[in-house]
């Protein structure tokens, strides 16, 4: 996951979780602060009466003919009363309290205070109600505009977050896609500095310009190393090889001293494929080959094909070249991509037995453009394959039949032109698949 | 034909000089470029055998003065870098062999220049009943082609360049397959290819002139 991604998530869980809260107290808060309220206007309303009473006096409420009732009135909708009777008690304070009102068959509630007053000899019990219903249509309005105004802002807050996770990480992409992905050998990298403030990232994009710098020290030591070592084994070599040549062509020698010579020059091509095949290595894993030929891979398949048919038909093996597909493969070595394929051949043919079979086919599958080698041979051990991947040179454990470069140069060559080689090895035998990107 | 070997190591240049000598080429040899370029100024080369790393200097800046002659260039070297062998070609060297190199191999690539320049006249020759085609890759019975594959064809024709000769079977190995291939077997393998050969051209007529010398390889003898 992104960490932009992360930080959306993070920011937009936290801000969710503190609204959620903050809109489950909210009923509570806003009951509290209209009750508050509603008894505010209560003490109000009963100022505002005592006032009238002391101006105009008791009879104005209570007069001769509702002296026992007392007097008692709704406003037009119902949402306060007031009730005023005589008593024969007197509260030490004031009380306010809920009561349950039947109105036109229906029971209302209403926030009620209470205050009782002397006047003259009479103790006046005054009671003022105000409905609770509208304090709950109240509350319901307030709420909903609670809830609207919470979406809202997370909905902005989210939107100014992308934003402003895409704007910050931008630099940490433009050094991964311009200086990481986009080369495949260290001479290619850009040491052109990221435009940012960032410091973490000006941290990240010199550590990584250092980096690269040493690797690409290390790898032109190894270069002028190679040209080096080449040079120096290869020339001993060559006068061995021309004197050993000489002296065999010289037909002056008895049977026995040309087989001994022919033994010597056995032993010299062994050199010369080991002192090629460690050079090759390292000028593969140097990224020393060009990589701009176009090659045709049915061509380059029947043209391998037609190479070792007559070794594996020699060695009684059905070796067949079956649904071959045509396939130009851009950018890449020729001669690279036929040393891969022979040596996976040469492989197959050497470790297939007699009467077993070898199929090559290419075609294209669910990962784009494939070719595969399935034979019947004894398969790859586990321990050694695991090496090879590994990128190992020199295999531990490698019979003495197995120990030459072979695998090792077909999965470096494989890895330098970006192909991408499964092995199933089985008893019963192998299938390498060569996966083209 | 006359040939200037430019190489500085002793035991190298003695043996190819040698060899060519027996191969009846006139062979000059210079240690340096200063020679080299003194060489070049006097005489008149048909094939330049150039080793890059010199005492003196790289090899490749003779190129320069030996592009106003006729000699055709082949770089012999010991360096591994790639660029060395594209610029090379590309300031016109003729082909570019690798050390060690076999001297059959060499001489094989310098008949191939040869003939690509149109230098030799001669692109058929008789062995036996049939008739080798250098240039068209055929060879033939009366007028019957007999199909061989590319590395049965190859195998052929670098025994009859080394006609007389017994060639190995390291040697055939090589001049089909290069030093990378890895497999120990690949010389045994030319045993195939030589038994196919004699099987293919064995149904039109015998093939006696090519010989198995016991042991230590193959011969073409004419």
């Amino acid at each position: 996951m992104k960490l932009s991604a992360k930080f959306l998530i993070y920011n937009f869980l936290a801000k969710g979780m503190l609204l959620v809260a903050f809109l489950a107290l909210g009923p509570f808060l806003i009951e509290y602060l209209a009750v508050k309220n509603t008894d505010s206007l209560l003490e109000e309303k009963k100022l505002e009466v005592l006032a009238i009473i002391e101006s105009e006096g008791i009879e104005s409420f209570i007069s001769e003919e509702n002296r026992d009732i007392g007097y008692g009135s709704y406003n037009l909708l119902k949402e306060e009363y007031i009730l005023i009777e005589k008593v024969d008690y007197v509260f030490s304070s004031d009380t306010i309290f809920v009561e349950e009102r039947i109105l036109d068959d229906a029971s209302v509630p209403y926030r009620v205070l209470a205050t009782t007053f002397m006047s003259g000899e009479d103790s006046i019990l005054m009671e003022i109600g105000r409905s609770l219903q509208t304090i709950q249509e109240f509350k319901d309005i307030v709420f909903r505009i609670f809830v609207g105004i919470i979406m809202v802002f997370l909905i902005l807050s989210f939107l100014l977050d992308y934003k402003f996770a895409n704007t910050v990480m931008a630099p940490f992409h433009r050094i991964v896609k311009r200086k990481l992905s986009s080369i495949d050998q260290p001479q290619q990298y850009d040491y052109k500095k990221i435009d940012t403030n960032t410091e973490e990232f000006q941290i990240l994009d010199r550590s990584i310009a250092d980096m690269m710098t040493r690797i690409q020290k290390a790898f032109n030591q190894e270069r002028t190393f190679i040209s080096h070592a080449s040079h120096e084994l290869k020339t001993p070599i060559s006068v061995l090889q021309s004197k050993v040549e000489a002296m065999f062509a010289a037909q002056e020698l008895d049977h026995v001293q040309m087989e001994k010579l022919l033994d010597m020059q056995g032993t010299i091509a062994h050199m010369k494929k080991t002192v090629n095949a460690l050079l090759l290595i390292s000028k593969v894993n140097n990224a020393q080959f060009i990589k701009t030929e176009e090659v045709e891979i049915k061509a380059l398949l029947e043209e391998v094909f037609e190479d070792w048919e007559p070794i594996a038909a020699d060695k009684k093996i059905n070796f067949s070249l079956q649904k071959t597909v045509s396939h130009v493969i851009p950018d890449t070595n020729k001669s690279l991509l036929l040393m891969m394929l022979r040596n996976a051949i040469s492989n197959a043919i050497k470790y297939t037995p007699k009467g077993g079979a070898i199929l090559v086919s290419s075609e294209f599958g669910e990962r784009g453009f494939q070719i595969n080698i399935k034979d019947t041979g004894s398969g790859i051990p586990d321990e050694i394959l695991n090496q090879v991947k590994e990128g190992l040179v020199f295999l531990k454990d490698a019979e003495k039949d197995k120990s030459g470069f072979g695998m090792q140069l077909m999965f470096k060559i494989a890895l330098y032109l970006n192909v991408d080689i499964q092995v199933d090895s089985a008893e019963n035998g192998t299938r390498l698949v060569f996966l083209f990107p | 034909m006359r040939v200037l070997l430019v190489e500085d190591e002793p035991h190298l240049v003695k043996e190819i000089s040698e060899f060519l000598v027996t191969e009846s080429f006139i062979c000059d040899v210079s240690t340096s470029l200063r020679e080299a370029s003194e060489n070049i100024a006097v005489n008149d080369y048909d094939f330049v055998l150039l080793d890059l790393g010199l005492p003196d200097g790289d090899g490749l800046t003779l190129l320069d003065e030996l592009s106003q002659g006729n000699a055709s260039v082949v770089i012999l070297t010991a360096r591994s870098e790639v660029d060395d062998k594209v610029k090379g070609l590309q300031m016109g060297a003729d082909d570019y062999l690798a050390k060690p190199f076999s001297l059959l191999e060499l001489k094989a690539r310098m008949q191939a220049i040869l003939r690509r320049k149109g230098g030799w006249k001669k692109e058929q020759f008789p062995i036996g009943e049939f008739e080798v085609d250098f240039a068209a890759k055929t060879i033939m019975y009366a007028k019957t082609e007999i199909k061989l594959t590319s590395k049965e064809f190859a195998l052929l024709q670098f025994l009859l360049i080394n006609k007389n000769r017994v060639l190995n079977r390291f040697q055939l190995a090589e001049h089909l397959w290069g030093d990378h291939l890895d497999d120990d077997y690949q010389s045994n393998y030319i045993d195939v290819h030589i038994k196919n050969i004699r099987k293919k051209l064995g149904e039109y007529a015998a093939t006696d002139w090519l010989e198995t010398v016991r042991g230590l390889g193959y011969k073409v003898k004419i």
